[in-house]
């Protein structure tokens, strides 16, 4: 059998109406005590606000430091939004919920 | 207040922390939201473009550190000893927990392999031990008896994970050992019978990578578990330790056509978590599943039936994966062992009875009926309720155009049973499913109970 290539089907044609998916990085280092509350802050600010629409890569700069240079992020832990465009970067622990709401452009939709 | 905004304010809190490194930093970084995250003591670590390295600021490296002594303390509690092997398997480190506590096996281990070492236990389990490590798996609770310098019966128990270096290559092994003597308490030394129970207990769990930490919030663990084939899982464990050095883990992507029709069978495959669909084909264009080899079979049973070559095209559709068993060392496997010939006889006598009622089904039942029965089988034999799929693969599967499909997927998709979307299929309601479905379902999974 050929094997077929996935064709884009109609939005709406099969399936629930697609909302967007926010996609996005968290830098962090290891276990250090900012980074294991930036883990448990997006956590349960994405349980909230994003139910399972959204992406995350988690990104140990101690491992892979190159990756964060590449994304431009000196100091972790650090948000990137990537998509929805405009891209978003938010710097620290992501305890102020409103700023990482607004960073990643939920804020309206909570309201 | 943080110590960082008076290191940043000009004094060093810690007199190693000083000066340079408040420079060090102010150099590196120079963003207004950079520069407040560190002030408000939010910031972990700062990686230096120069040198391409993260440093850590000194409160995160204490708190690391004092997480590591923890981590320390923990591990002290949950093992004895750990060791090291390089990638023969060789002891290259065998330490303690705690102070004065030598392992009653330790004597003369670096250097040697495991079972190089006094243990109890037949070669044939070795032999699976070994087989485990050549496939690269975590192996848990490997109870293994010996005697001490007194002459006392230990048991121990090994657990043991493979290690890869950042290019994915195979280093040796890390691990634990624990003294079970006391939990096993006061039985009696055991022949060689009770060993053999003790290792049937060693498990495999599937190959850790090195890059899994990167990863989303919900580690994937479970989906790593290895789950044996019900076929080989059947036999006799002496004629499935006959079988197990002719099988080879393979992993079979989706689209892979193992068979073509009249083409020569080398190789027959045992699948683990793969799933497997048999087509007959009709001038070379139009195809149609006639059976489905998950966990609980074997694909290319013509070699069980004295046929090397195959009769249909055997694709796979569920990634994942399977035993690979050269055809010529079946052979003389399948002559040799009865109860791997009982086996396949039956399933055989199984998958014929399904092809003969998926005939009458695919002539006599709706194509939403037969969608339903056919989406249940597959769950079954991925061990899933999440699947993926497009239409036109799912229109070969049961014979019938694409339109046809989304027609009756749509169909069952209004009724809240499966949720279907870019070719990804969930099953939202499995009894639901099961009464939308033709009664062919129960009668082949019946087939396939009884075989």
């Amino acid at each position: 059998m050929r094997k077929l290539p996935r064709k884009k089907t109609k939005r709406g044609a099969s399936g629930p109406p697609v909302t967007t998916v926010v996609v996005m990085r968290l830098y962090i280092a290891n276990n250090a005590p900012n980074s294991v509350r930036a883990v448990a802050n997006l956590a349960a600010i994405c349980k909230e606000h994003l139910g399972d629409k959204y992406k995350l890569e988690i990104i140990d700069v101690l491992e892979y430091p190159l990756r964060a240079l590449a994304d431009g992020i000196l100091v972790t832990p650090s948000l990137a939004k990537l998509s929805p465009s405009p891209a978003a970067k938010i710097v620290g622990n992501l305890s102020d919920k409103g700023s990482v709401l607004q960073a990643l452009g939920i804020a309206e939709l909570v309201e | 207040m943080s110590p960082r905004l008076r290191i940043l304010g000009g004094k060093a809190t810690r007199p190693n922390a000083g000066l340079g490194f408040e420079r060090r930093i102010l150099r590196l970084v120079k963003g207004a939201p950079e520069l407040r995250a560190i002030e408000s003591g939010q910031v972990d670590a700062v990686i230096d473009p120069a040198t391409g390295k993260a440093f850590l600021l000194p409160e995160a490296q204490q708190a690391l550190r004092e997480d590591q002594a923890r981590n320390r303390g923990l591990f002290a509690l949950s093992a004895d000893w750990t060791w090291e092997l390089d990638e023969s398997y060789r002891f290259i480190s065998h330490s303690s927990t705690a102070v004065g506590n030598g392992a009653p096996y330790e004597e003369g281990i670096i250097g040697r392999r495991l079972w190089e070492l006094s243990f109890d236990m037949p070669e044939a389990e070795w032999k699976v031990h070994r087989k485990l490590l050549e496939w690269r798996t975590t192996f848990r609770d490997l109870e293994l008896r010996c005697t001490d310098r007194a002459g006392e019966a230990r048991y121990v128990s090994f657990s043991g994970e493979p290690v890869f270096d950042r290019e994915d290559s195979f280093t040796g092994y890390r691990g634990i050992t624990r003294d079970v003597t006391e939990r096993r308490g006061v039985a009696p030394i055991p022949g060689n019978g009770t060993a053999r129970a003790i290792i049937s207990r060693q498990t495999a769990v599937g190959r850790k990578r090195p890059d899994e930490q990167v990863s989303g919030l919900e580690p994937k663990a479970a989906a790593q578990d290895r789950i044996a084939n019900s076929l080989l899982a059947a036999l006799p464990r002496k004629d499935y330790v006959g079988l197990l050095d002719g099988l080879e883990p393979v992993t079979l992507t989706y689209g892979m056509v193992l068979y073509e029709p009249d083409e020569r069978i080398t190789h027959v495959f045992f699948p683990v978590d793969c799933l497997v669909s048999l087509l007959t084909t009709v001038e070379g264009r139009h195809a149609m599943e006639v059976g489905l080899v998950g966990r609980e079979g074997m694909v290319g049973i013509s070699l069980a039936l004295g046929m090397d070559v195959s009769s249909v095209r055997a694709l796979v559709q569920g990634t994942g994966t399977a035993m690979r068993m050269k055809a010529a060392r079946f052979h003389k496997g399948f002559e040799a062992c009865m109860p791997l010939q009982r086996e396949l006889y039956r399933y055989t006598y199984a998958k014929l009875a399904m092809a003969r009622q998926t005939v009458a089904c695919n002539r006599f039942h709706a194509i939403e009926a037969r969608l339903a029965r056919w989406l249940l089988m597959t769950s079954d034999r991925v061990l899933s309720e999440e699947f993926v799929l497009t239409q036109e693969f799912l229109g070969d599967m049961l014979g019938v155009l694409r339109a046809a499909v989304n027609r009756a997927a749509g169909a069952l998709q209004q009724r809240n049973l499966i949720r279907y979307a870019r070719g990804k299929i969930r099953i939202l309601d499995r009894n639901g499913l099961e009464a939308a479905s033709c009664r062919c379902y129960t009668r082949i999974e019946g087939l396939q109970g009884s075989a």
